[in-house]
């Protein structure tokens, strides 16, 4: 009853606040040191909306806890913008489990399906095209491809493109103040982003615009933080350099060394280490097995000095002539393609020593456990009732937010020291639980459990499980099941694990496994 | 399902009582309700609660209310909880406002149970003193409460049914689940320790209760009680003794086809022997236990007690270190009889929370090293996957044979000469020097060698970069933070 009073007055308020708008010529925020910045205005005949198309996804991923059934689907909208040869380029995200994807053009006179030309979930970049390439000079009559811009100064001026619903494209400039490697869409995949301040008003697109400068493409924005009307903006070193990997015949993705390292500011290590004092250094405390580090002979204990002649500080960083105090990594990851040879400095048992790398990339596909399946349908087989799956990070975030400490501990072992695994596994095939059955009688509370052999064979992963269970001795008519760091073998019944198999799929299941 | 002390947590009151007129207790058959009361006593204790956080500082001042009756010459039985950590103990006949000063004789924290006695029992000598029954309460029959819970200053009673016998964990040490019987009675904060009664005599300790249910009191029954009593009959208390055996259950028919095994739900599998433990070298995972003691054992594990079926531990719960035990296990398709002495394994109190024990640490320049034990894991929420499984195998997988202590970097107090140094504490210490740490006191004897080296090279588990500190500057800065911190020593080895 006391809220009453007030529900008119609310109204009031919020019935005033879009008043200004639309005038529009008023900057949101007034800088005065920066008049530029944050100024919304409706774009004049500029070629912006000519440049873009909407980009309509629809996301879908697969169940996590029921492998054989996929998750409600979601939809996306973004704005990409048009490159080349008519292609289009936005945010891996838009594309990660996409189902389906269109282009749209800005004024919603036509609509086609498009395909993935090449995408790269790390740097979180797509490259889109007509699915019917014949189609192309229909839809795309009357568009402009963008040139990718020049390497925009910091404190440059950005164009951020957003169309609203009646077609009209909206300008918001912005203002360029820093460049750091950032992780725009996976954790710990860090990546040359732009930290650009404008104020924003959201539209009918999500945020995953196109940036111009000066007419072309400088960058892909991933987000927008209204509070602080600061926006992650893919640089444009990076855009250009996904351009020129994926027009190559198989995209390869950005490569990486394989090594974890330490700063050396402290000034005990450095003298333990005997590094000199002119120096900076990276202590390598890490290789990992079979990178292009390794392959190098690099080895924990080295310190990198300088990377291509490029003097590295003790804290990582090294002087980027455009963008000032960068991390390292950028002279790897950002600046080289796979294969590209890089020199480093080392100093190692007291002196000076240069070393060629030759980098290479490291297949997600390849880790024991990947860090992400996009696009790809879990592994799995159930068999009498007993579930088994292959650990992935998404599996383990599926244990909650707080997965990290909840997740079982022989799973994170995994993760975290994948090099005690792999000599036997390609990955670990887990049994994550049993849906109680007659067949699994008794064996209700397994679960978390890491598989080492079903009927006597090693298991390297989950093609090997299934042809394992394949292979039951003759003698027998139960599968027995060994597991890692247990003194357990449990057996099912062979004949009833098929019934039961017979009736899940009567009762609703699409499959019973899944080895791709 | 949160299960809560019921001993009271807070700063004594004094009570302001009529003192009752002494009454000559009636010599022979059992004592008169009114009379029985007067054995009841309150019990009120002063603390001293460690912290493992900052194990240098005296820790917590604080106490609590309980309860404990008379059950021989000066002896008053109670909670181990009541009484944990106490440093004074003040014992109040019902209606007297006399304290008498008492201290603990015996304490048991893997049954929570205690037995403790007054300075002058002379006041206490005409008390009746209660007799313990042998019997475990029958299921429905019905029990009286007595003690001094919250809700006012004088005795209270409560009266209730019994609603399960069960083999529960007994909260008090985290790490221990003996028999237990749960009654509806009330039972709350400040009841702990006091006699739970059938025919004015003793079938239980009231001892804790559940958060998250109604009409849940939880008792510790008379074999458990009377184990206790007879352990400290030699003036000691020994523990309980374990198997330490992990069985799995041997319900599905497709597994005891394989095993060989009549499909009559008997027998369970071995599937862990803990190394050193009382059935090492003896008893060897895949071995089928088919009876203990004679008494068979199904596949749920579980044996026939006195028409009741219980967990085929209880055997064990009722024995004491030295005695044997026989099992008979299937072993390759024959039926064997081993024969077990069972013996205590210290290494196994891992997972009870400690008590009356000072923390244990070294520290060197700022850096804080402690052993890894379940007081401090509770207090340090550790994220690191090396430390949880160590903790989790450290039994067994029989760790402690390679390490007395797992030592941890638990805390780096900032100090010019730490201040570069990565934070990476709550990680285990591999080596000093190059020698690898396997207990606290070595880790000691390394940081503070006769000869100094040049620099201090401590490796970590998991952590590829090690943590250098130059010897000859580590002096001045342990005098920086003990000044800075309050640190009154820079290591404390003993326990107790």
């Amino acid at each position: 009853m006391k809220f009453l009073p007030l529900l008119p007055l609310l109204w009031l308020v919020s019935c005033e606040k879009p008043a200004p708008a639309p005038a529009a010529t008023v900057p949101a925020v007034p800088t005065p040191a920066t008049p530029e910045v944050s100024q919304a205005e409706p774009a004049p005949a500029a070629p912006a909306h000519l440049s873009v198309v909407r980009v309509n996804s629809t996301l879908q991923n697969w169940s996590i806890t029921q492998p054989w059934e996929k998750n409600p689907p979601r939809q996306r909208r973004s704005l990409g913008a048009i490159v080349g040869d008519h292609q289009v380029i936005t945010t891996a995200e838009m594309v990660a489990d996409a189902t389906l994807v269109e282009f749209e053009a800005t004024d919603g006179t036509r609509r086609a399906r498009a395909e993935v030309l090449s995408v790269d979930y790390e740097a979180n970049l797509a490259l889109l095209q007509l699915a019917d390439a014949e189609e192309k000079t229909k839809f795309f009559a009357g568009m402009k491809p963008l040139e990718i811009a020049a390497n925009p100064p910091l404190r440059d001026t950005l164009e951020i493109i957003q169309v609203e619903d009646n077609g009209q494209s909206l300008i918001t400039s912005g203002q360029l103040l820093s460049a750091d490697v950032r992780a725009t869409f996976l954790p710990g995949q860090l990546f040359l982003t732009f930290r650009v301040k404008a104020s924003m008003q959201s539209s009918a697109s999500s945020f995953s615009l196109p940036v111009f400068n000066d007419g072309k493409l400088a960058g892909v924005l991933s987000s927008y933080d209204s509070k602080d009307q600061i926006s992650d903006v893919i640089a444009t070193p990076l855009i250009a350099r996904f351009l020129m990997e994926s027009r190559k015949e198989k995209y390869q993705g950005f490569p990486n060394l394989g090594v974890s390292i330490s700063a050396t500011e402290d000034v005990h290590f450095r003298s333990y280490l005997k590094l000199p004092d002119d120096q900076g250094g990276l202590y390598v405390s890490k290789v990992r097995k079979g990178s292009a580090a390794d392959l190098a002979k690099i080895v924990p204990g080295d310190v990198m000095l300088s990377i291509d002649g490029k003097p590295v500080d003790r804290r990582g960083y090294y002087q980027d002539e455009t963008y000032g105090s960068l991390p390292w990594v950028q002279l790897v990851r950002g600046n080289k393609s796979a294969g590209d040879v890089i020199r480093l400095t080392l100093w190692r048992e007291g002196k000076a020593t240069d070393v060629d790398v030759t980098l290479t990339r490291q297949e997600e596909s390849t880790r024991l456990v990947p860090n992400y399946q996009f696009g790809k349908a879990p592994n799995f087989l159930i068999k009498g009732g007993m579930m088994f799956q292959e650990l992935t990070r998404p599996l383990l975030e599926a244990y909650g937010d707080e997965w990290e400490s909840r997740a079982p501990l022989n799973f994170l072992d995994a993760l975290s020291n994948p090099e005690a695994y792999q000599a036997d596994h390609d990955r670990m095939i887990c049994l994550t639980g049993v849906i109680p059955t007659q067949a699994t009688l008794g064996y209700e509370g397994l679960r978390n459990l890491m598989i080492k052999k079903v009927n006597g064979k090693p298991v390297r992963n989950m093609k090997e499980l299934i042809s394992a269970f394949q292979a039951m001795p003759i003698s027998s008519d139960s599968h027995s099941i060994e597991f890692i760091d247990e003194d357990l073998v449990i057996y099912l019944n062979d004949e009833m694990s098929k019934m039961i198999d017979e009736s899940l799929l009567q009762r609703g299941l699409q499959q019973l496994s899944r080895a791709e | 399902m949160k299960v809560f002390f019921v001993s009271l947590l807070m700063a004594g009151t004094a009570l302001c009582q009529d003192p009752a007129p002494a009454t000559a207790a009636p010599e022979a058959a059992a004592p008169s309700t009114a009379d029985i009361y007067r054995s009841v006593v309150r019990i009120e204790v002063a603390t001293q609660v460690p912290n493992y956080a900052a194990p240098w500082n005296a820790g917590r001042f604080s106490g609590g209310i309980g309860t404990g009756f008379l059950i021989g010459p000066n002896k008053f039985l109670t909670n181990a909880h009541v009484v944990s950590n106490g440093q004074r103990f003040l014992i109040n006949i019902y209606g007297s406002p006399e304290k008498h000063r008492a201290k603990v004789e015996h304490i048991a924290h893997d049954c929570d149970l205690a037995i403790l006695s007054v300075d002058d029992f002379a006041p206490f000598e005409k008390l009746p003193v209660f007799s313990i029954s042998q019997a475990v309460p029958q299921l429905e029959s019905q029990v009286r409460v007595i003690g001094y819970p919250i809700g006012g200053e004088r005795l209270s009673v409560t009266r209730g049914v019994v609603s399960r016998i069960d083999f529960q964990p007994y909260s008090h040490s985290r790490a221990d689940s003996h028999l237990i019987v749960q009654i509806d009675a009330a039972i709350n904060p400040g009841n702990s320790g006091g006699p739970v009664l059938q025919d004015n005599k003793v079938v239980g300790v009231a001892f804790q209760g559940l958060t998250e249910a109604d009409n849940t009191g939880y008792i510790i029954p008379t074999p458990v009680v009377n184990r206790f009593l007879k352990d400290v009959e030699d003036g000691r208390y020994d523990e309980y003794t374990d198997l330490g055996l992990a069985e799995f259950p041997l319900i599905n028919p497709a597994m005891r086809e394989a095993l060989k095994l009549p499909n009559n739900g008997s027998g369970v599998l071995v599937t862990n022997v803990t190394p050193t433990g009382s059935c090492d070298g003896q008893v060897k995972p895949g071995d089928v236990l088919v009876a203990i003691d004679d008494h068979a054992i199904d596949a749920n594990g579980s044996i026939l007690i006195e028409g009741e079926k219980v967990n085929m531990h209880e055997i064990v719960e009722r024995k004491f270190a030295g005695d044997q035990v026989k099992l008979r296990v299937i072993r390759g398709g024959k039926s064997e009889e081993l024969t077990v002495t069972l013996k205590t394994l210290p290494q196994s109190r891992m997972y009870a929370i400690k008590y009356e024990e000072k923390p244990r640490y070294v520290m060197l320049a700022g850096l804080v090293f402690q052993p890894l034990d379940t007081n401090l894991f509770a207090t340090a929420s550790f994220r690191d996957v090396t430390v949880r499984r160590l903790y989790s195998d450290y039994v067994s997988k029989g760790l402690f044979q390679e390490f007395e202590d797992i030592v941890i970097l638990t805390d780096m107090l900032s100090d010019e000469l730490n201040t570069s140094l990565p934070r990476y504490t709550g990680r285990v210490v591999k080596s000093i020097n190059g020698t690898k740490v396997s207990s606290l006191a070595q880790a000691e004897s390394l940081l503070y060698p006769k000869t100094p080296p040049e620099h201090f090279v401590i490796e970590l588990m998991g952590v590829e970069r090690p943590l250098v500190l130059p010897a000859a500057k580590i002096p001045a800065a342990n005098d920086r933070v003990r000044e800075s911190y309050n640190i009154p020593r820079l290591s404390n080895l003993k326990a107790r």
